[in-house]
């Protein structure tokens, strides 16, 4: 059997799931899932992703018999999972399904403890796990545990989804888009408050997205899938480094941008010899300073060279106008943010977009020094770059130093 | 004037006929409902689990209702079983099955399929299914087809003392035999009243057992 082969590749001794050439058709249609090998090591966060319909929902359902594969098999725990009862199976696994589907005739308190209801544990005992599991995610008990699923808000629900899941402590927890449906900040905020749940219990997790910023985040490894195949499986750094192919590229295209400018450093991008002068150099030569080399601010030092501000020239205008006669360190600005060499190109992205009367970023050394500057026109040059790369199949190459725009029109 | 006076007086004068009646009324009203209750709800249950058998079950229910009720007391007498309580009983019982059957279908499988799934998904086997989700979820609809079931019913009722099973109804025809309206007023009053208590009743029923989470 050609399902034998790719399924005799892996056998790793501590995986805890493992698919050996999984296909699921429906019907006529071309399979939903074909030929799914992978094994889950324990302890992983395994993320599936890829567009809607290639299939990810489908092979997490496989898993616990909510649907059965058409060939192949999926081992569970060293066992093949036909030789699990699907009802016993599920009660062993923890799912959290597309659609939140909470049990709305149900308390809070009953519907995270229903699996336990299942099991046939005493109410008290139900009702102890609930409310030590609502505090583990910042709900306090007393005021959430008989309240109903209408009365709580879109990201609480998806939150007691997740809890319902663990209540019963299960090894292997199946979550299909346990975040979908929410707004990118809260999406976050559960995402953080995930990881920092996942730090106190160990748990092997199958989780789906179609959210390459949920991937990254989460991901022990990230599971690329397209038309019910596996296109490649990858550590998040390496898929982002190593794109199997164009698809898994241009999946990632924006992902990979990004990553290249937190790859970059400051060092690399920064413009070398930025305009100085000290603090004793008085105004009117500051300006003609400006002037000749077309800049409309200067980085100023005291005699030592130790960085001290910047000025700009609307100000110097005025005060020449009104006859000020004091040297230029009597009207440096000391409140621009600065970075380090080492600083990521990320940061400094950071920095200036998100101050918007910012155009400019001293850089520093250790001992306060002026070694160069990072002004919006060398992100762009950066940006530049790093789409450029994005959209190619090749590795990242990281920019030279010298193909980063510098000169002194940089103001 | 004369005629509220009438009434008022037979009234007064036998509370006891007027007691017996709506006592028989109430059992010509219970015990047919009782049984479609506890014929339709599990068949109709059981057909939301093998599929092929709600549409003989829902076409048989149809046909009872679509039937003209005097048509429905005259064939009881037809299939040879007379006249008296039991053919009656048993046309009311007929008669109420499709609101029963209706609602309890259409209860079950309206329930939202992501929280069917949700529990199939944490291990729910399929008798498990129906008694802690679907039936739950479908209470108040299938209280709500108990209630026009009922609402039918006692309606209906008061025809069967038509085939002799008593009731408000044979009071009403004995007036009516009598050319006495204060006697068809005797009949029809307790029959109102006994109408909208049982809706009111109904109405509140299918409130408290609606589940807290789906009230609006
Ligand atoms: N029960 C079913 N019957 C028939 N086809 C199905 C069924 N379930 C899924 N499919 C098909 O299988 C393919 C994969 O579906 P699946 O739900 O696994 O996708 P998905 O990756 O989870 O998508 P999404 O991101 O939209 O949730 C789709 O083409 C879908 O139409
Ligand atoms: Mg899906």
């Amino acid at each position: 059997m050609t399902d034998g082969d790719t399924a005799s590749s892996v056998a790793t001794a501590d995986a805890i799931l493992e698919f050996r050439g999984v296909t699921k058709s429906f019907g006529g249609r071309a399979p939903a899932v074909r030929h799914f090998t992978l094994s889950v090591p324990r302890g992983q966060l395994v993320v599936l992703i890829g567009p809607s319909g290639c299939g990810k929902t489908t092979t997490l359902r496989m898993v616990n018999r909510l649907i059965e594969p058409t060939a192949g098999s999926i081992w569970l725990e060293g066992r093949d999972y036909k030789s699990y009862n699907p009802v016993d199976l599920r009660r062993r696994l923890g799912y959290v399904i597309q659609r939140i589907g909470l049990l709305p005739h149900l308390t809070i308190g009953d519907n995270i403890a229903f699996v336990l209801r299942l099991l046939g544990q005493p109410p008290q005992a139900r009702r102890a796990r609930a409310s030590e599991l609502l505090e583990l995610v910042g709900l306090d008990p007393a005021e959430y545990l008989d309240r109903y699923p209408t009365e709580l808000s879109g990201g609480q629900q998806q939150r007691i989804g997740v809890l319902r899941a663990l209540a019963h402590d299960p090894d292997i927890i199946l979550m299909d888009e346990p975040f979908g449906a929410l707004d990118p900040l809260m999406r976050e905020q559960l995402q953080e408050e995930f990881k920092r749940l996942l730090r106190t219990v160990s748990k092997t997790i199958v989780f789906v997205t179609h959210d390459m910023d949920e991937a990254l985040s989460m991901a022990d490894v990230i599971v690329l899938m397209k038309d019910g195949a596996i296109v490649q499986v990858a550590p998040p750094e390496e898929m982002l480094r190593h794109p199997a192919d164009e698809f898994v590229a241009s999946f990632m295209g924006r992902h990979r941008v990004l990553r290249q400018a937190s790859e970059v450093l400051v060092a690399d991008i920064m413009i070398a010899s930025p305009v100085m002068t000290t603090t004793a150099s008085g105004l009117a030569r500051s300006l003609e300073l400006m002037r000749r080399r077309r800049v409309n601010s200067l980085l100023v030092h005291d005699p030592a060279g130790h960085y001290v501000g910047v000025v700009r020239q609307s100000e110097l205008q005025d005060h020449i106008e009104a006859g000020d006669q004091s040297p230029v360190g009597s009207l440096v600005d000391q409140t621009v943010e600065t970075l380090a060499p080492s600083d990521s190109g990320l940061t400094a992205m950071h920095q200036l977009l998100s101050h918007e009367h910012v155009d400019s970023v001293p850089v520093l050394d250790a001992d306060d020094r002026i070694v160069g500057l990072v002004t919006r026109g060398t992100l762009v040059g950066l940006l530049g770059d790093a789409l450029r790369v994005a959209a190619g199949v090749q590795d990242i190459q990281l920019p030279e130093a010298d193909s980063a725009p510098v000169g002194e029109v940089a103001r | 004037m004369t005629l509220f006076l009438h009434t008022y007086q037979f009234f007064t004068q036998h509370p006891g006929t007027i007691w017996r009646h709506t006592l028989q009324q109430l059992y010509l009203v219970a015990i047919p409902l009782a049984a479609a209750i506890l014929v339709a709800v599990p068949l109709t249950m059981l057909a939301t689990r093998v599929r092929q058998l709600y549409g003989p079950v829902m076409g048989f229910a149809n046909a009872m209702q679509t039937i003209p009720s005097l048509a429905l007391l005259a064939l009881m007498i037809a299939i040879g079983l007379g006249i008296g309580v039991l053919p009656a009983v048993l046309a009311l019982f007929l008669y109420a099955l499709m609101p029963i059957v209706r609602n309890t279908y259409v209860g079950i499988m309206g329930v939202d399929p992501g929280v069917k799934d949700a529990a199939r998904g944490m291990g729910v086997t399929s008798w498990q299914l129906l008694w802690m989700v679907e039936l739950p979820l479908a209470l108040h609809v299938i209280i709500a087809g108990i209630r026009s079931a009922l609402v039918a019913t006692i309606g209906f009722a008061t025809l069967a003392s038509l085939i002799g099973a008593g009731g408000l109804g044979s009071l009403i025809m004995e007036g009516m035999g009598l050319a006495s309206n204060s006697i068809v007023l005797a009949g029809t009053i307790p029959a109102i009243v006994l109408a909208f208590l049982a809706e009111g009743l109904m109405g509140r029923v299918e409130r408290v057992l609606t589940p807290r989470g789906l009230r609006a």
